[in-house]
C-alpha cells in the first residue's frame, strides 16, 4: 500500500463487513423482524426496543470478525 | 443547408450515450400537446418492495412554495471534491451503469424531439463542476467543448443554444428555480430543454432503514439522504422558469445489490455521496450493522439481494416562440362535446352516405 491512513484502513475493514454479516444471517433476520414489527404496530419505535436481538447480532458479528482475523 | 445547431450539455459523464446521436438523423416531429402533460408512471422492473406504509417520519421534500430567497441546502464545493474523487478512481466506469441507463433514455427523447433541431450538430458543450469528470469523458465524433461551470452560474450568453440537456445533476442544485431560469435564458426562442433528475421516492429503502436503525440504536435520527423534488412540483418549477409545453414523466429504475453496504459504496463511487450542510459526519458501527439487518429483512428478495429504487424524473420544456401552438381563444369553439355521441358510425360505406 502506498499510504496507509485511517481512511484506507477503515475502508479495508468495511470491505469485510458483508461477509461477516452473512455469517450472522439468523440473528440479523431476528433483529430486522423485531424492528419491522414496530412499524406496523401501534407503538412508536423507541431507543433500545430491540436491544436483546441487537446484542445477539453484535456478539455474533464480533465473534465472526475474530475468527476472520486469524 | 439547414443552419447548424449548437447543443449545450449540462452534465459530465453519462452523456456518452448521446454520442450515438447521428448527424444525419431525420427529423421526426413530436406531437405537441397542451401545457402540462404528466405521462403515466412506468416501471422498468417490477417493484416487489415491502410495506411502503411504514412510518417514515422524515421525508425531506424540497419545499418550493413558501420559502422566498435562495435555499442553501448543499455544499457545492464538497460535491465538487466528491466528484473529483469519484472520477479519479481507477475503476470509476464500474459505477456508471445508472448514468448510462438514464443517458440512453434521455437520448431517446432527443431523437423524438427533433422538430426544430437541424440535423448537424455544430458544437457540443459539456459542463460539470469537476474538471476530472470532464477529463474522464468518452470520445465522441461531435465537435465538443468542455466548460467548467456550475449549473447555478452558467457562463453563457442569452439565446445561444438550440438544445439544453441535463442528466442526473439537478438534484444537487441549491437554487433550482434560478438554475432553470438560467437554462431558459441561454436557450434560443423555440429551443428545448430536456432533463432527467433523480426525485420522488429515490432510495426510500436506504432512507427508511437508516432512520429506523438510528431510532432504535440512538434514540433519534438525522437525514442521510438528500431531499428530492416531487414530480408534482416539477411542472410548477418549469412553468415558473418560463418554459412552455411541458412534459414530465417518471421512470423507476430498480437495482439489486448484495447488501446495504454495497449500495452505499456504489453511491459513493458514482460521486453521489451526501453533501447537504445538515449531514451527519459520523455513522456509528452499531447503526450500520442495525441498518444493514433491517434493510435485508424489510426489503430483501428471496435470493438474498436487496433492491435500491431510483425514481428518475424526465422533463421536456420549450422556450416560447410564435410558431408554437397556443391554447385556443375562449369562445372560438365550433363543435360541442355533445356531438361526440353522434359519432357512432365510420363513414366508410359508400351506400349509406
Amino acid at each position: 500500500m502506498s499510504s496507509s491512513n485511517v481512511w484506507s484502513r477503515s475502508r479495508a475493514r468495511m470491505r469485510l463487513f458483508p461477509e461477516l454479516l452473512a455469517q450472522c444471517s439468523g440473528e440479523a433476520a431476528a433483529y430486522g423482524k423485531c424492528v419491522a414489527s414496530t412499524t406496523t404496530g401501534k407503538q412508536e419505535l423507541t431507543k433500545n426496543m430491540c436491544v436483546k436481538e441487537f446484542e445477539a447480532l453484535k456478539s455474533c458479528f464480533q465473534s465472526a470478525a475474530k475468527k476472520g482475523v486469524k | 443547408m439547414p443552419p447548424p445547431v449548437r447543443i449545450f450539455f449540462g452534465d459530465g459523464p453519462g452523456f456518452e450515450s448521446l454520442a450515438e446521436l447521428q448527424t444525419d438523423s431525420g427529423p421526426c416531429s413530436r406531437v405537441r400537446t397542451a401545457p402540462v402533460q404528466v405521462l403515466p408512471q412506468t416501471q422498468s422492473l417490477l417493484c416487489g418492495a415491502g410495506p411502503r406504509s411504514l412510518r417514515c417520519l422524515w421525508r425531506g421534500w424540497r419545499g418550493l412554495s413558501s420559502q422566498g430567497g435562495v435555499m442553501n441546502v448543499f455544499d457545492r464545493s464538497m460535491k465538487r471534491r466528491q466528484k473529483q474523487w469519484a472520477s479519479s478512481l481507477l475503476d470509476s466506469d464500474k459505477y456508471d451503469y445508472l448514468r448510462d441507463e438514464v443517458g440512453s433514455r434521455l437520448a431517446d427523447r432527443v431523437y423524438d424531439v427533433s422538430r426544430s433541431l437541424p440535423d448537424i450538430v455544430e458544437r457540443l458543450f459539456l459542463t460539470d463542476i469537476s474538471d476530472s469528470s470532464l477529463r474522464n469523458r468518452k470520445k465522441c465524433e461531435m465537435p465538443t467543448q468542455c466548460v467548467l461551470a456550475d449549473e447555478e452560474f452558467l457562463p453563457f450568453k442569452e439565446n445561444t443554444f438550440d438544445l439544453a440537456l441535463s442528466s442526473l445533476s439537478l438534484h444537487w442544485i441549491n437554487d433550482l428555480p434560478g438554475a432553470l431560469r438560467q437554462i431558459h435564458q441561454v436557450l434560443k426562442p423555440d429551443g428545448v430543454f430536456i432533463g432527467a433528475m433523480v426525485g420522488g421516492e429515490t432510495l426510500y429503502e436506504l432512507r427508511c432503514s437508516l432512520q429506523l436503525a438510528e431510532l432504535e440504536r440512538e434514540g433519534g435520527f438525522a437525514p442521510h439522504i438528500s431531499p428530492y423534488t416531487a414530480v408534482t412540483d416539477l411542472g410548477n418549477l418549469l412553468g415558473r422558469a418560463g418554459f412552455n409545453m411541458l412534459t414530465v414523466d417518471i421512470d423507476e429504475v430498480q437495482v439489486h445489490y448484495p447488501g446495504m453496504l454495497e449500495v452505499m459504496r456504489d453511491l459513493q463511487g458514482m460521486g453521489e455521496s451526501n453533501c447537504a450542510w445538515n449531514r451527519k459526519s459520523l455513522l456509528h458501527r452499531d447503526t450500520i450493522l442495525a441498518a444493514a439487518a433491517i434493510y435485508k429483512e424489510m426489503y430483501g428478495n428471496e435470493d438474498g439481494s436487496v433492491p435500491a429504487t431510483f425514481q428518475i424524473l424526465y422533463m421536456i420544456g420549450w422556450k416560447p416562440h410564435e410558431s408554437q401552438a397556443k391554447p385556443a381563444k375562449r369562445g372560438s369553439a365550433n363543435v360541442s362535446f355533445a356531438d361526440l355521441s353522434k359519432i357512432s358510425k365510420f363513414p366508410t360505406d359508400p351506400q349509406k352516405s
